[in-house]
Formats: structure tokens, C-alpha cells, sequence
């Protein structure tokens, strides 16, 4: 297939103004992925009542070992193997950073000032600026 | 159906409903921040939110873990929510609609998020105001509609919206619909023939009309053993379907001469063209099949809000930029789930939620003029092929080329094995996801 010069100009064109328009940092923050998490693990992992392992207060190198093991198919898994290999160890640091910081007690019993901190303190942990 | 639900449907719900349910502030249209706990700094960016379901509820609360001092109006025109999730499980008698029915008083108490009971039905986007069917005119910073589906009973022939409400239902839309649809399956008679026919990609829940099936199937296996069910499939392919037909071999004797579920594929002649209400029967490329019932679910596209508020591109579905889900059509007004084009991201209930919390903080960081992160979404679908088996698709997604794509080698479906611990285990998280997802979602 040939492509028209002027077709590769204006994709080259309409790539650069989608690139400049969103300086993309390299990665995401240990907050908005760790976000992602709840609807199986609970609202910033602190559910303590299911199958689905709470992962709020859960020691960092815990869950980087899990992770890790996960990714790397030494761990078996339901579903968490694929889960695992979409995060680099850099993205599991930052979330496991945040986890740690988060209270470990039901959601329903934290309230939102309680909870707006130990955000706060995830995202220090895992060196980003609020 | 509950009397509440009863209401909703005639469209019956008066004031003095509405002031037991959420108390008179919620109801009062003057005193827009009046039940606020909160002292908002006067200069404080006021976001609106039309749509208090999955999208609208999550992305108010996360708006809150972003900015403690944004204000946040959710505009929902039904007191009560019915999540379509798990709404298969209502047509066969696992959950009670009450079961799913869910409200926004948590997230308007503990996020301090203003809740106003009642119809969008225009926005000026010069002005940045939002219209109500009551009159109120609400000005906004940011919009955030989250509008759902719409269905398009015009591809068939002989179907109309009113032939959806009273005999040809859907059951996309938990509610009546879904009720609707148990008194049809249990009224099927010894040895009867229930049709289900899925719409084209692309579509809301994804796997939602083969798990229907498989309940079909189980509900026949228990109650109704001649019966069958006839899956008349405009695709050749659908999500989860290796993993779904070896479930209905394992459980349904698919492929036998005593199959419960017959699949008829697209390029078989699966594809509805007309409807015939009064003799119960489709036409398809592959003939006429008549049934005791027939649930068809109709191609879609975006939900009427973003088709009247001109959010909607020639695909009929809503375009956005993928980092932050603000319209491409119109700016400062972001879009939600099941209606946007999402690319690889399923029209799933947790695509919704996913989307909202990247678009709350990026909402949050634009009213702040911080720089943008990192977008990262995420979808994990459950489905139940029989009570106690489950199948699953995961990924973790990021935009890519300009479009939204599985990240690393995230993307799959469940392994087809032996270990019959997979699929229990599987509808044991399809459960435990379920109570989760909705408290992510509203409390």
C-alpha cells in the first residue's frame, strides 16, 4: 500500500499536536492506579470481609512480593497473574508505597478527613507531590 | 416489582415520596448548597454532574479524594439507582431487584456532593449552564454527563419502542424490563423455546446476553429440562467465548443432540431482521424461529442526554480525548462510560468507574492548573456461566498511539483447564466483586 505524502504529513502533524498537547509524564501515580484496585479490594483497599485480599496497611515488600510473583507466574492465580502484568516494578512500588499508608480498618468506619490524609501520606510515601 | 419500582415506571413519584427518601433539601429547588456541611470558599469551581449512576456517583466521590474544595452537584433524575449489573441474576432468582437498587445518600452525606432530584434537559454551553425539566438553570465550571445507552429498535424491522415495553423485551436496563423478562422465562411452557438475541459490537456488557444464556439454560436444567435456548447472534465472535462454550459443553451438553443453548452465528444467518410481536417469531437470514419468548437486544448508541446535547459523533456514540474522557466536541464537558468510545475498554460498569476516577483527577488538576498525570484504566468482567462457575475477562489499559490499549501483557480471558477450582473460584470473586463494586460505587 502507498501512502500519499500528504497523508503522512498531516498524520505527522496531528501526532506532534496530540503529543505537545499532553506532556505526558512517564508514569502514573501510586494514588490513580491504586484507585483502580477498588472494586475487587475495596474503596483504597480497606475491605476485610471478602475472598479478595484487603491490601490497605499491607507491608510494601508483601506486596511486591506478591505482585512480582504474580507477574511472574510463580504464584498461582485466578485472575491476579493478568492483572500483575500490566504494571512495570516501578508503577507496583508507587502503589504499594500508598497502600501502606492507608488505614487498616472497614471503609464504612473511615471517615472522609481520616481518609483524605492517609491519601495524602500514600502519595508522599510514594514521592509525589500533592 | 417493588412498589417503589412500580412508581418509577408510571413516572408516579410526588413530592412527598421524594422528601421521605432523601429529605426536604434534596427536594427544595431554591438552596442549592444549603444541605452542604461544607463552607466552600466563595471562588470554588462548581462541577456538575448529569447521571448519578455508576459513572456520575463515582466520579462525584473521587472528584472529593481530588479536591477537598470543589463544589459537586450530581443532577439524577431518579431517586433511587438500579444497578443493570447483575440485573441476570434478577431473571432467574439469584438477587431481588431491591437487592440492586442502590441511592446517592451516602455520597452526597460523607463527600458533601449536592444531590438534585430531577431531568436535564439542555445545557448552554456558551453560557455554561445546565436545564432542568423543572426549570431550574444551574450554572457550571465543568460538566460531567454520563448518559448511558440508547437503543435502536429501528434496524429491526416490525419493532418499536412500545413493542419493547409490553411483549419483545430487552432487559438492558434493569427495572420493569428485567422483571419483565422472569415472568416470560418461568411462563415458558414444558419443552419451549426461549430466543436471546445479542446486538452488534459495540455495545453495552459485553458478555451480559451469553451469561443470560447460560442462566437460561441452568434455570431450563432444573425446572424445565426439554426446553432449549436459541442464541440468534448477528457475530461470528464474542468476549469470553472460549471460555463460555467450554462451560455450556461442561454443563449445558452444548454441541450434543440434548444441547440446553443452541448459538447460531452471524455468518450461519444468526442475524434478526424483522419481528413479528403478534406471532412471537423472528426473521433471520437462516429463516423464521418462533418462541415462547424472545428477548432481543438492540443495537445501541450513545443515551439520548448526549444525543440532545450534541455530544455525539456520526458513529452515534461520543467522542473524548483519551486522557482525560472531556469531550472532543465540546470543551469543558467530559463524558463517561458505556456512551463514549473508549476503543479497547468494554461498555462495562467498571470501565465507568475506571474512567471516572482518571477523569476526577484530571478534572480536579485542570480547576487547579496543575499538570496532568499519567492516565492508567482498568476493566475486570465477571460472569457467571452457572450459579457456581465463573469466567472472567481482565486488562489494565493506557493510551497508546493515541488510543486506549491493553498495557503490558495484561490483557486475557480464564484459562481454559482442568482444575475445576478455576471456574468456583471465579464465581466466588464474581460475588465478592459485586458487594465491592457497588460500595466503590455509592458509599
Amino acid at each position: 500500500m502507498q501512502t500519499s505524502p500528504l497523508k503522512t504529513l498531516i498524520a505527522a502533524v496531528s501526532l506532534m499536536a496530540a503529543t505537545h498537547a499532553h506532556a505526558e509524564p512517564q508514569m502514573a501515580t501510586g494514588q490513580a492506579m491504586a484507585w483502580q484496585c477498588a472494586p475487587c479490594h475495596g474503596v483504597n483497599g480497606q475491605e476485610f470481609s471478602e475472598a479478595m485480599p484487603p491490601l490497605a496497611g499491607m507491608p510494601v515488600k508483601q506486596f511486591m512480593d506478591a505482585m512480582l510473583a504474580y507477574r511472574e507466574g510463580t504464584r498461582p492465580a485466578v485472575i491476579m497473574d493478568r492483572v500483575a502484568r500490566g504494571f512495570t516494578d516501578e508503577e507496583l512500588n508507587a502503589m504499594a508505597q500508598w497502600f501502606a499508608k492507608q488505614p487498616i480498618k472497614p471503609w464504612e468506619q473511615t471517615t472522609l478527613q481520616e481518609s483524605l490524609s492517609a491519601q495524602q501520606a500514600g502519595a508522599q510515601a510514594a514521592g509525589e507531590k500533592q | 416489582m417493588s412498589q417503589f419500582a412500580q412508581s418509577l415506571s408510571n413516572g408516579k413519584l410526588g413530592r412527598r415520596e421524594l422528601i421521605k427518601r432523601f429529605g426536604i433539601s434534596a427536594v427544595a429547588a431554591s438552596g442549592l448548597f444549603g444541605a452542604s456541611k461544607n463552607a466552600y470558599a466563595k471562588s470554588a469551581p462548581h462541577v456538575v454532574v448529569l447521571g448519578g449512576g455508576v459513572g456520575g456517583s463515582t466520579f462525584a466521590k473521587y472528584l472529593r479524594f481530588a479536591d477537598s474544595d470543589v463544589k459537586i452537584t450530581i443532577i439524577e433524575q431518579y431517586p433511587e439507582y438500579i444497578t443493570c449489573l447483575r440485573s441476570n441474576d434478577v431473571i432467574v432468582g439469584y438477587h431481588t431487584l431491591d437487592e440492586l437498587t442502590f441511592n446517592l445518600d451516602t455520597v452526597q452525606s460523607k463527600y458533601q456532593v449536592n444531590v438534585i432530584i430531577d431531568k436535564a434537559i439542555g445545557a448552554d454551553f456558551d453560557k455554561k449552564t445546565v436545564t432542568t425539566a423543572k426549570g431550574q438553570v444551574i450554572a457550571y465550571d465543568k460538566l460531567v454527563v454520563s448518559p448511558g445507552i440508547d437503543f435502536k429498535f429501528e434496524d429491526y424491522e416490525g419493532h418499536s419502542k412500545e413493542l419493547a415495553e409490553t411483549k419483545i423485551f430487552h432487559g438492558y436496563k434493569a427495572g420493569p424490563q428485567t422483571l419483565a423478562l422472569r415472568e416470560q422465562l418461568l411462563s415458558v411452557p414444558k419443552g419451549g423455546t426461549a430466543i436471546i438475541a445479542p446486538p452488534q459490537n459495540p455495545f453495552r456488557c459485553p458478555p451480559g446476553p451469553y451469561e443470560r444464556a447460560s442462566f437460561f439454560a441452568e434455570y431450563f436444567q432444573k425446572h424445565n429440562p426439554t426446553a432449549k435456548v436459541i442464541v440468534l447472534d448477528p457475530k461470528d465472535r464474542f468476549t469470553k467465548d472460549g471460555p463460555f462454550k467450554k462451560a455450556w459443553e461442561r454443563l449445558y451438553g452444548y454441541q450434543t443432540d440434548n444441547s440446553l443453548i443452541e448459538w447460531v452465528s452471524g455468518s450461519d444467518g444468526g442475524r434478526v431482521l424483522s419481528v413479528d410481536g403478534k406471532n412471537n417469531s423472528v426473521e433471520t437470514m437462516a429463516g423464521t424461529f418462533k418462541a415462547d419468548m424472545i428477548n432481543l437486544i438492540p443495537n445501541q448508541r450513545a443515551g439520548k442526554l448526549a444525543q440532545i446535547l450534541g455530544l455525539t459523533d456520526a458513529s452515534g456514540w461520543c467522542p473524548i480525548d483519551r486522557f482525560t474522557f472531556e469531550s472532543s466536541l465540546q470543551k469543558e464537558v467530559y463524558v463517561l462510560g458505556d456512551s463514549t468510545i473508549a476503543d479497547a475498554m468494554p461498555k462495562s460498569g467498571y470501565s465507568a468507574n475506571s474512567q471516572a476516577k482518571v477523569c476526577a483527577q484530571a478534572v480536579a488538576d485542570t480547576l487547579r492548573d496543575r499538570p496532568l498525570t499519567k492516565s492508567v484504566y482498568a476493566n475486570v468482567c465477571y460472569s457467571l456461566a452457572g450459579d457456581n462457575y465463573g469466567v472472567s475477562i481482565a486488562a489494565i489499559y493506557e493510551v497508546r498511539d493515541g488510543l486506549i490499549q491493553p498495557k503490558g501483557k495484561s490483557e486475557g480471558v480464564s484459562p481454559i483447564t482442568d482444575k475445576p477450582a478455576q471456574p468456583i473460584l471465579e464465581a466466588v470473586y464474581q460475588k465478592n466483586w459485586q458487594r465491592e463494586f457497588v460500595k466503590d460505587v455509592f458509599s
